[in-house]
């Protein structure tokens, strides 16, 4: 599903160069949720937003769904991103201006989608991740865990092959992060969606199908669960 | 997507009511400015019905309180320039030559109605000296002034407005004027004179100003000899003359130049409110990264996110021009000045243009902008 090659990220400024990541090589199959874990500024995100189609690597091949996207115009990749790939981020990212239901359709607005198809599927979301109740409040109306929620909603309304989720329980307690990774967990498990999240958790790591460890932009470890 | 900046507008309705006032003075200036232009313009290609080529304005005075002297020295000078080869033509007129400084109005009555005009009192051969082209009838002569009724000359709106679609030759105003003809135009204030009342009327025994129409191909030298001779013919004769093309040219000049510093005022006034614009979409979309770089996470080209901003932009600057629109329709609906609609109709119409290219050229480069931020970036910033 995901295969990264020798991908290698390097941030310049005009005095220093940063080696984000080296050579990392990293081969992702369908249905698999996979957890990334490491030190801050290992390069983690980095390599999320690569995978995301969010960045450019700066060396190294991305295939994504079989298809290599390094000579993408910048329209493919939108429509890449828009139909294959849901994202979750740890500060949810949600337009504190539009409600709830209104950023959950955020996605199917850059697709050819009628507005009452956008409704139903939205509110279909919403309800999946027992946000139902809540479509018309706004974003600084709800809870944390409740936002993130929305964030899920939005990230899986479009049916996307994969999701990437970059410390999606990072600002949540236990109970709330409890809840997150229950959710994502069902959507891997129902409809083999392919998940990578970035965690710091280890408990939340080890309820994946695997963990990859990451040490100053390199890989260094990779280890299979069975859950 | 309409509705979906509707939302965000109607959200941010303090931060855009500004932006949408500033949209709305900047419509009524550009409103007032365009309707003026369009006013000025369509006055300027409007015929004048008069032509100022080779025409000289010939100032003179006798120096006499004497009617009877007066009339004799008229003679005097015109048995001279009838032997004048450089002249052309010539023909007397009341102090109210064309493109002078002095005017003469009358009102003029019919059927109970009473229409203020220009009058001008002038001898038979005006029409010949500044090619003034006849619509109907003819213009009067000296054999008509000793019949009933002064024979008088109108132009085309001053017959419509006195006479409506009746015929007006024939017809008698202010009971001791005769219609004998009718002129289309006489527009001889200025170049960007509109439209006027005129009625021409045989000159009076103290009307002695003059104007000549000389051959092609004379000078100063024969302009200063003129000058000279007709002073030599009396005693005490003042005599100036001025080149009506030159005259025309003063006229138009004050028109003009209080116009154009009212343009360079406004001018100057919209491009601060462009730059305010620009100022305003600048920070918003500063701080709005966050927002873009989620568009583009979940799908947004760079095209599609430039042109949601500009479309933000214009639907904001739709509301400034709905209001200023409203407002602007008042003027022309309780007739506020004696204007043709159809000026304020291109005024609105211009303006509305104007305000639309403003937003955009204010929108692109903040957009472009936008357009070019690199998600990961706008999103790890957030």
């Amino acid at each position: 599903m995901i295969h990264l090659k020798n991908i290698e990220k390097v941030y310049r400024t005009d005095t220093v160069e940063t080696l984000a990541l080296n050579n990392i090589t990293l081969q992702i199959e369908k249905g698999e949720f996979l957890s990334i874990m490491g030190p801050s500024g290992c390069g983690k995100s980095t390599l999320l937003n690569i995978m995301g189609l969010l960045d450019e690597p700066t060396k190294g091949q991305i295939n994504l769904d079989t298809q290599e996207i390094s000579d993408f115009s910048d329209k493919k990749l939108s429509r890449f991103r828009n139909q294959k790939i849901g994202f979750i981020f740890q500060s949810y990212h949600l337009i504190n201006d539009l409600p709830v239901l209104d950023n959950v359709e955020l996605p199917l607005l850059y697709r050819d989608v009628s507005s009452a198809e956008r409704r139903r599927l939205a509110a279909e979301a919403l309800e999946k991740v027992g946000l139902a109740n809540r479509m018309k409040h706004y974003p600084s109306q709800l809870s944390g865990g409740q936002k993130q929620r929305v964030a899920i909603a939005r990230a899986i309304v479009g049916q996307p092959e994969i999701i990437l989720a970059d410390e999606p329980t990072g600002n949540l307690d236990s109970a709330m992060g409890n809840e997150i990774m229950e959710i994502l967990e069902n959507l891997n498990r129902a409809d083999r969606t392919t998940i990578v999240m970035v965690t710091h958790d280890e408990n939340m790591a080890r309820r994946t199908h695997r963990l990859v460890r990451l040490f100053d932009g390199s890989l260094v470890s990779s280890n299979t669960f069975v859950n | 997507m309409l509705n979906h900046i509707f939302k965000l507008i109607w959200k941010k309705k303090k931060s855009n009511f500004l932006m949408m006032l500033e949209i709305f003075v900047s419509f009524l200036i550009l409103f007032a400015v365009w309707s003026l232009s369009v006013y000025t313009y369509r006055n300027y290609v409007t015929p004048a019905g008069l032509s100022t080529d080779r025409v000289w304005a010939v100032y003179l005075q006798f120096n006499t309180d004497s009617d009877s002297l007066r009339r004799i020295n008229c003679d005097l000078v015109s048995q001279y320039l009838k032997g004048n080869r450089g002249i052309e033509s010539f023909a007397f007129s009341s102090s109210n030559l064309p493109f002078g400084f002095s005017t003469m109005n009358n009102q003029f009555e019919y059927g109970g109605k009473s229409v203020m005009s220009d009058n001008l009192a002038v001898s038979a051969d005006y029409p010949s000296v500044l090619g003034i082209q006849m619509l109907s009838g003819r213009w009067f002569t000296a054999a008509d002034t000793v019949g009933s009724g002064k024979p008088v000359v109108i132009t085309r709106r001053l017959a419509a407005e006195l006479f409506g679609k009746e015929e007006p030759i024939g017809k008698r105003i202010s009971t001791d004027r005769r219609v004998v003809g009718v002129v289309d135009y006489f527009r001889h204030k200025s170049s960007f004179q509109a439209d006027e009342n005129a009625l021409f009327e045989p000159m009076n025994i103290w009307d002695n100003d003059l104007l000549v129409k000389v051959a092609p191909g004379t000078d100063a030298e024969f302009e200063a000899q003129l000058a000279r001779s007709i002073q030599k013919l009396g005693k005490d004769w003042t005599v100036e003359i001025q080149h009506l093309d030159n005259m025309k040219s003063t006229q138009d000049k004050t028109i003009l130049i209080p116009i154009l510093i009212l343009f360079g005022v406004c001018g100057f006034l919209v491009f601060n409110v462009g730059l305010g614009l620009f100022g305003v979409l600048f920070q918003n979309i500063s701080r709005r990264r966050g927002e873009i770089g989620i568009r583009r996470a979940v799908g947004a080209t760079k095209k599609q996110i430039m042109r949601y901003f500009i479309s933000e932009t214009l639907v904001i600057a739709t509301f400034g021009v709905a209001l200023g629109v409203f407002f602007a329709v008042q003027i022309p609906l309780l007739n506020v000045f004696d204007v043709e609609g159809s000026v304020y109709f291109w005024g609105i119409v211009l303006a509305t243009l104007s305000i639309y290219g403003i937003a955009v050229l204010c929108a692109f480069y903040p957009s472009r902008q936008a357009a070019v931020i690199y998600p990961a970036v706008a999103l790890h910033e957030e």
